[in-house]
């Protein structure tokens, strides 16, 4: 606890001394996904969508790992302290997340798509990041980063099944993807308020570009590998940014 | 400071102090007894430390024990980690080649013994899981191994207040969750340690090897050493040691983690420690003898298959007589103060509730 506290004082000093203009009093930051479908809302278990190669599909589970997420400004950052999420379209408690941050202007957004890999390594771990959340390999330890099941007409598996759980994390079969996000319109965080930031995920970007997957060819992608390595090519640019709700 | 703004502020800690005491008392247990984990003198530091983040204790230890031996962790409560980890065959599944598992199915490998996995960097036979700590998700949720799920193993562990003592004295709180658990499991499995054989009191000066156990270890020390080295008996290295594949299981080792041809056919390098109470051998199980073993390495290696490791090529003579020493000293490895030590055994007259 005390390390933490030592912490985020080292890195509040950081960001004060680097961002001008920003006082010491922290505020509150809100991130929010709205997951979609081009722009269409996901209803899980009944919106059928197409693909770009005219293939159909509803969406059963949509989840993802947002982690080491943190605010940019153009002389640093701001981190996020223990910065864990899972996004789960069936948990609408899970669609946003809030903490503090230092009071100023930030341009953008950076976090890991995905676990990074130290906590691939180290054992038995809580919160986001509990084995209880169904995103967790044990016959080949590590994090499913981000997973979509689903069925489609398309499919030559049994029952229909689309299924897509991406992870790897180390060496060439890594799918770690950092993101970052520029702002349309400059965020100010002030003290004691409540700035919300809201981000549009569009799970079309699974199928194309630059790589172009085919339910009938893929249906199925479960383990580390290049198949993963293309789709997460693919989803790491999932993300815009919608709107920015400033106080 | 005036001495009265002095006073305030100890009065406002001392008030402090006090309450968190009163919170404690209901609901949180004091520091658990650490114990201290000894390395064998002689013997390489672990390459990670399991209790380093995990700090072992009497009574996280204790449940453990009573986890790895409770058959509530399975679906049908057949099958706790124990009915295919048995302490008298080293924690390995005595006398099978592939163990039972829930709901009549067999585990597709031989279940491994279990002890020095302080030492062990990656387990399981092809390195799959790399920590202690999550390597029992994997037993709990396979459908041929516990059949069960986390979610369900909780609920049933929550509803017995014996499991929510012994998590509060080991952890400070009764809260049962996952963590907790696989870190008890840990520090259970974590602490079988297996350093007190025949071989390791000759190490000592306590014992002498007899003529054909030192036969033995000599032919043993040039032959065998490269991969199974002393003190662990292993280099914990994924090898292929040219056994014909398995055509039911199409078993190909460490290639399914890594996805890499080269490795195809390697599997995890066992320590010899137990080795004669440890039998059927092999990732498979598929040799019910030590001299099935060392016929296979005398004449039985497939030389053609490309991942073969090169020591092998020219496979390893042995000759009648060398054999029948090398089996010698191979009992040598066996440690029953390990194999009957009651602290690690689930009887239940030896656990602390
Ligand atoms: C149905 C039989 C079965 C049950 C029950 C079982 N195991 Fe295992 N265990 C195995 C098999 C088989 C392997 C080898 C797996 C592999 O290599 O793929 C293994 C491997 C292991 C290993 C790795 C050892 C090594 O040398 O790599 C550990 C540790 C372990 N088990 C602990 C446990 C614990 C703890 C439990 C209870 C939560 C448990 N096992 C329950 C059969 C079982
Ligand atoms: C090239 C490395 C290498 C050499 C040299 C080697 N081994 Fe092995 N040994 C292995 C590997 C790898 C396995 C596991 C193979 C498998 O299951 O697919 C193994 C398995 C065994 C087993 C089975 C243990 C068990 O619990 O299933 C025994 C016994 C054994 N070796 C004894 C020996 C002896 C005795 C020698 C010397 C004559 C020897 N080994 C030489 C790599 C080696």
């Amino acid at each position: 606890m005390r390390c933490r506290a030592y912490i985020l004082l080292l890195l509040l000093t950081a960001a004060g001394s680097f961002a001008n203009g920003q006082s010491a009093e922290p505020g509150l930051v809100k991130i929010s996904f709205v997951n979609t479908v081009t722009g269409k809302p996901i209803l899980l278990d009944s919106t059928v969508f197409t693909n770009p190669f005219s293939e159909t599909y509803t969406i059963t589970r949509f989840k993802y790992y947002i982690s080491n997420l943190a605010l940019t400004f153009p002389e640093g950052v701001f981190k996020e302290l223990d910065s864990y999420h899972l996004v789960d379209q069936s948990n609408a408690q899970s669609l946003s997340f809030g903490f503090t941050a230092l009071a100023g202007t930030y341009d953008g957004l950076v976090f890991l798509l995905g676990v990074d890999s130290l906590r691939n390594v180290s054992g038995a771990q809580s919160g986001a990041l509990d084995p209880l959340n169904d995103m967790f390999w044990t016959w080949n330890t590590g994090y499913i980063m981000a997973k979509m099941e689903g069925r489609s007409p398309q499919s030559k598996l049994v029952n229909r099944k689309v299924e897509y759980h991406i992870g790897g994390f180390a060496g060439v079969n890594s799918v770690l993807k950092n993101i970052k996000l520029t702002f349309p319109v400059p965020v100010n965080v002030s003290a004691g308020k409540t700035t919300e930031i809201i981000i549009e995920t569009d799970f079309a970007a699974w199928w194309q570009q630059p790589n172009e997957l085919k339910i009938s060819e893929h249906p199925v992608c479960s383990s580390p590998g290049e198949l993963a390595k293309k789709i997460a090519d693919n989803y790491s640019k999932m993300f815009r940014v919608r709107q920015i709700i400033n106080p | 400071m005036k001495p009265g703004v002095i006073i305030s502020i100890l009065a406002i800690v001392l008030g402090g102090l006090l309450l968190i005491g009163a919170g404690r008392k209901e609901e949180t247990a004091g520091p658990p007894d650490y114990i201290e984990w000894r390395i064998p003198a002689g013997w390489p530091k672990p390459a990670n430390d399991i209790f380093a983040r995990n700090k072992l204790s009497e009574q996280g230890f204790q449940l453990g024990r009573k986890l790895f031996y409770d058959g509530r962790l399975s679906k049908d409560g057949n099958f706790p980690c124990a009915s295919c980890h048995q302490q008298f065959g080293a924690f390995s599944s005595y006398d099978h080649d592939l163990s039972h598992g829930y709901n009549n199915t067999f585990t597709t490998r031989n279940a491994p013994p279990l002890f020095n996995l302080a030492w062990m960097p990656r387990l399981h036979w092809d390195g799959g899981v790399n920590h202690i700590e999550v390597q029992p998700l994997s037993p709990i949720t396979a459908p041929n191994e516990m059949g069960e799920n986390l979610d369900s193993v909780l609920l049933k562990l929550r509803r017995d207040t014996s499991y929510l003592r012994m998590f509060r004295a080991a952890f400070g709180t009764p809260e049962i969750n996952s963590q907790r658990m696989l870190k008890a499991l840990a520090q259970f499995t974590g602490s079988i340690v297996s350093a007190n054989s025949k071989y390791d009191k000759v190490m000592r000066g306590e014992a002498t090897f007899t003529y054909s156990e030192q036969n033995g270890y000599t032919f043993f020390k040039a032959n065998c050493a490269s991969c199974h080295p002393e003190p662990l008996f292993t280099d914990y290295s994924f090898r292929n040691i040219g056994l014909p594949v398995n055509e039911f299981l199409n078993d190909y080792g460490r290639m399914r983690i890594t996805g890499d041809k080269k490795d195809s056919l390697k599997f995890k390098v066992p320590s010899l420690r137990n080795v004669a109470l440890t039998f059927p051998y092999m990732h498979d199980g598929r040799f019910q003898s030590l001299n099935a073993v060392l016929d296979h390495y005398n004449s039985g290696i497939i030389t053609t298959q490309p991942t073969l490791d090169t020591l092998l090529h020219k496979r390893i003579p042995i000759a009648g007589r060398q054999k029948n020493d090398l089996i010698y000293f191979l009992h040598t490895l066996s440690d029953t103060s390990m194999t009957k030590n009651p602290r690690f055994s689930g009887e239940l007259k030896n656990f602390i509730h």
